[in-house]
C-alpha cells in the first residue's frame, strides 16, 4: 500500500473538488462533504461546531417521512461517523433499527451495522431488534439470514435468547456452510453472555466440531476454547479429535484458499495449540497424545514468515505448558534461542517473552542467552528494555538482586507512565521483601519516588 | 482477546474504530489520540508491540494510515500483527489497492469486511473469499 500514497496525493485535489469519479461516492455527497469538512479543520472547537450542525441536519432528515431507505442508509453512516469522533447521536438509534427492519440488501446490512456500533447488550432499544432478526432468520433470501445471524453474534439481549434459540439451532443443519458457521458463532455469543441457556445443546457443538466444512469446525473451536478454559477435565475425550484436526491442517489437507502466504490456516493452528495446551497441562497421558503433532508443527513451520513464527511461538508455549518431553523441550529451546538472537526486533521481543514464560522450568535457558539479555537491557527501544526487565525480575536471586533492582529503579526514574511506575514499583518492593539483607546494605533506598 | 481495532492517520484523525469491549463514547477520542501518540513516535527499527496501560497495542503502518489493535496479555502478538496484514490484503482485493480515501468514503463497507473477520474480540474468519462473499453478494444485488 506504500505506493498508494502517490496515488492518493494526486487524487486528492480532484476528489476535494466536485468531480465525482466512477465507483467512488462523490465527495459532494453529504458524507463526502462532512469528511472533507472535518479533514480541513484544525481546531477541536471548529470540529465541534461542524459536527453539531451535521447532527442537527441528520436529525431533521431522519424524522422526515420523505426519506427513502437509501437516504436513511447514508444518514446512518454519517451518524456512525459522528459517534466515531465522539459526538453522541442517540436520536438515530431507533432509525438504525428501522433501517434494518425496512431496508433491503445493503441498506438493511448498514442498518444492522449501525445497530451493532450504536447499541450495547443492555440498551433497551435492542429489544426492538429481536422481531426484525426473527423475521430475517426465516427469510428465503440467504443473504438476509446471514445478516441476521451476524448481528446476533455481535449484540443480542440476553433475556431474549430463548425466543431465538430454536431458530438458530435449526440453522445448524443448513446445507450452506456460511449459515451453519454463522449459527455456531451466534451460539458462541450466547455461550459468552448466558452459558446456562445453551447447556442443553453441547451435543450440537460436537456435531459442529465434526462438520465436514473447516469453517464450521473452526467456529466451534471458539466455544470449545471457552469451555476447556473453564473445565478442562470434561473435554479430555476430545483430545484425539483436536490432535487429528491439527494433524490434517498442518499436513496441508485443507483447501488451498485456507492458506495465508502458503501457510495452512495459521490462526486455526494457533487456536488448536491453545486448546491442546489447556488439555495437556498437568496431565501426562493426555500430553503423550500430543507430542507427535507438536513435533510435526515445529517441523513444518520452517518458512521465514512472521505467521510461521507466530505458530512457532504458540507451539513453544504449548510444549512448555504440558507434561514435559525432553526432545520437544530441546527443540523448543532452540526455537526460543533463534528468536532472541534474531536481528528482527519483533522476534527478539517474542524471544524475551518466551524466555520469561519458560524461565521457571528452565532457568538455564536464560543463562545461556545472558549476553543477549544484557544487550537488550540497554536497547534503545523502551519496549524491549521493559520486557528484559520483566525477564530479569523472574531470574533474580541473592547474587544479582542488587543489580537488577538498580536497573528497575533506573527505568522507573525515566518513566512518566503511571502504569509502569505501579508495575515496576511493585516489583522492586517484592524483591526488597524477598531479599531484605542484600537490599538494606545498599543506598538504593534514597530513591523514594 | 482483541479489545479494539483502530485506523487512524498521521494527523490523528480516526478513519475507523470498532470496540469489542464497551468504551464510553466520551472517552474514545482521548483514548484514540493517546493510543496513536504511543505508536506515532516509534521508530521504524522499534518493535510493533507497545505496552499500553494494562494491555498491549499491536500496530502497523501503511502509507498514511496506522492500524492499531488493542489486545489483552494472553493474545499472540505476532498473529495479530499478521491479522492486520491479512485485513489489508482483503481490503486491497476489494478496493483494488486500497487507499485512505477508499476507507474514508466507504467506512460502512470496511466495517462489513471487518465484521466477517473479527467478532466478540476473536478472529472468526481469515479466508479471503469467505470474508468477501457476503459483501460481494450485496454488491451484486445492488447492481441487479
Amino acid at each position: 500500500m506504500s505506493d498508494v500514497v502517490e496515488r492518493t496525493l494526486t487524487a486528492l485535489p480532484s476528489l476535494l473538488s466536485s468531480d465525482p469519479s466512477p465507483g467512488r461516492p462523490s465527495s459532494t455527497s453529504k458524507l463526502g462533504t462532512l469528511i472533507r469538512g472535518i479533514t480541513e479543520l484544525t481546531s477541536k472547537h471548529d470540529e465541534e461546531k461542524l459536527i453539531q450542525r451535521e447532527l442537527v441536519s441528520i436529525k431533521e432528515q431522519v424524522s422526515s417521512p420523505n426519506t427513502t431507505m437509501r437516504q436513511m442508509k447514508e444518514l446512518m453512516v454519517r451518524a456512525v461517523y459522528c459517534e466515531m469522533l465522539g459526538y453522541e447521536a442517540s436520536f438515530s438509534y431507533i432509525h438504525a433499527i428501522k433501517l434494518a427492519q425496512q431496508g433491503t440488501a445493503l441498506d438493511k446490512r448498514v442498518g444492522y451495522l449501525a445497530v451493532s456500533l450504536f447499541l450495547n447488550e443492555s440498551h433497551e432499544l435492542l429489544l426492538l431488534l429481536v422481531n426484525t432478526v426473527l423475521k430475517d432468520l426465516q427469510s428465503t433470501n440467504l443473504i438476509e439470514v446471514c445478516m441476521a445471524l451476524t448481528v446476533v453474534g455481535q449484540v443480542f439481549p440476553k433475556d431474549m435468547i430463548p425466543a431465538i434459540l430454536p431458530m438458530v439451532e435449526e440453522k445448524l443443519n443448513h446445507p450452506k456452510e456460511i449459515i451453519r458457521r454463522k449459527a455456531v458463532l451466534a451460539l458462541y455469543k450466547f455461550y459468552l453472555i448466558a452459558p446456562n441457556q445453551v447447556q442443553h445443546i453441547h451435543s450440537k457443538f460436537r456435531k459442529a466440531l465434526c462438520d465436514k466444512d473447516p469453517g464450521v469446525m473452526s467456529a466451534s473451536l471458539h466455544i470449545y476454547l471457552e469451555m476447556v478454559t473453564e473445565k478442562p477435565e470434561s473435554y479430555k475425550d476430545l483430545v484425539v479429535s483436536f490432535v487429528t484436526i491439527l494433524k490434517q491442517v498442518v499436513g496441508g489437507k485443507l483447501p488451498i484458499d485456507f492458506n495465508y502466504h502458503s501457510v495452512p490456516a495459521p490462526w486455526l493452528q494457533i487456536q488448536l495449540l491453545r486448546i491442546l495446551s489447556l488439555l495437556g497441562k498437568n496431565d501426562r497421558s493426555t500430553s503423550e497424545m500430543m507430542y507427535e503433532v507438536l513435533d510435526e508443527s515445529l517441523r513444518r513451520a520452517e518458512m521465514n514468515h512472521n505467521i510461521t513464527y507466530a505458530i512457532l511461538f504458540e507451539c513453544v508455549k504449548t510444549i512448555y505448558t504440558i507434561h514435559p518431553k525432553a526432545e520437544l523441550l530441546e527443540k523448543a529451546a532452540k526455537c526460543i534461542g533463534n528468536f532472541v538472537l534474531s536481528p528482527k526486533i519483533n522476534l527478539k521481543y517474542l524471544g524475551l517473552k518466551a524466555l520469561t514464560y519458560v524461565v521457571q522450568q528452565d532457568a538455564d535457558l536464560a543463562l545461556q542467552h545472558q549476553m543477549t539479555i544484557i544487550e537488550c537491557l540497554d536497547h534503545s527501544d523502551l519496549i524491549i528494555k521493559r520486557e528484559t526487565l520483566e525477564l530479569l525480575f523472574r531470574i533474580t536471586n541473592g547474587q544479582n538482586v542488587k543489580v537488577i533492582v538498580e536497573k528497575l529503579l533506573e527505568f522507573l526514574r525515566h518513566s512518566k507512565d503511571d502504569y509502569v511506575t505501579i508495575d515496576l514499583g511493585g516489583k522492586v518492593t517484592e524483591l526488597a521483601e524477598k531479599y531484605p539483607s542484600e537490599m538494606i546494605s545498599s543506598s538504593l533506598w534514597c530513591m523514594n519516588e | 482477546m482483541i479489545k479494539f481495532v483502530l485506523m487512524v492517520n498521521r494527523q490523528g484523525q480516526t478513519r475507523l474504530s470498532r470496540y469489542y469491549q464497551p468504551v464510553e463514547l466520551g472517552r474514545r477520542a482521548a483514548l484514540e489520540a493517546d493510543v496513536v501518540r504511543g505508536c506515532l513516535y516509534r521508530k521504524k527499527e522499534e518493535c510493533s508491540f507497545v505496552e499500553y496501560k494494562d494491555f498491549k497495542l499491536v500496530y502497523r503502518h501503511y502509507a498514511s494510515l496506522y492500524i492499531v489493535v488493542g489486545i489483552t496479555e494472553s493474545e499472540n502478538e505476532l498473529s495479530v500483527y499478521e491479522l492486520i496484514h491479512n485485513f489489508v490484503e482483503v481490503l486491497d482485493k476489494y478496493f483494488s489497492r486500497v487507499s485512505e480515501l477508499d476507507i474514508m468514503f466507504n467506512m460502512d463497507k470496511v466495517h462489513i469486511i471487518l465484521d466477517e473477520m473479527i467478532q466478540n474480540g476473536h478472529v472468526v474468519e481469515t479466508n479471503h473469499s469467505r470474508i468477501l462473499a457476503p459483501l460481494s453478494a450485496l454488491d451484486t444485488l445492488a447492481h441487479s
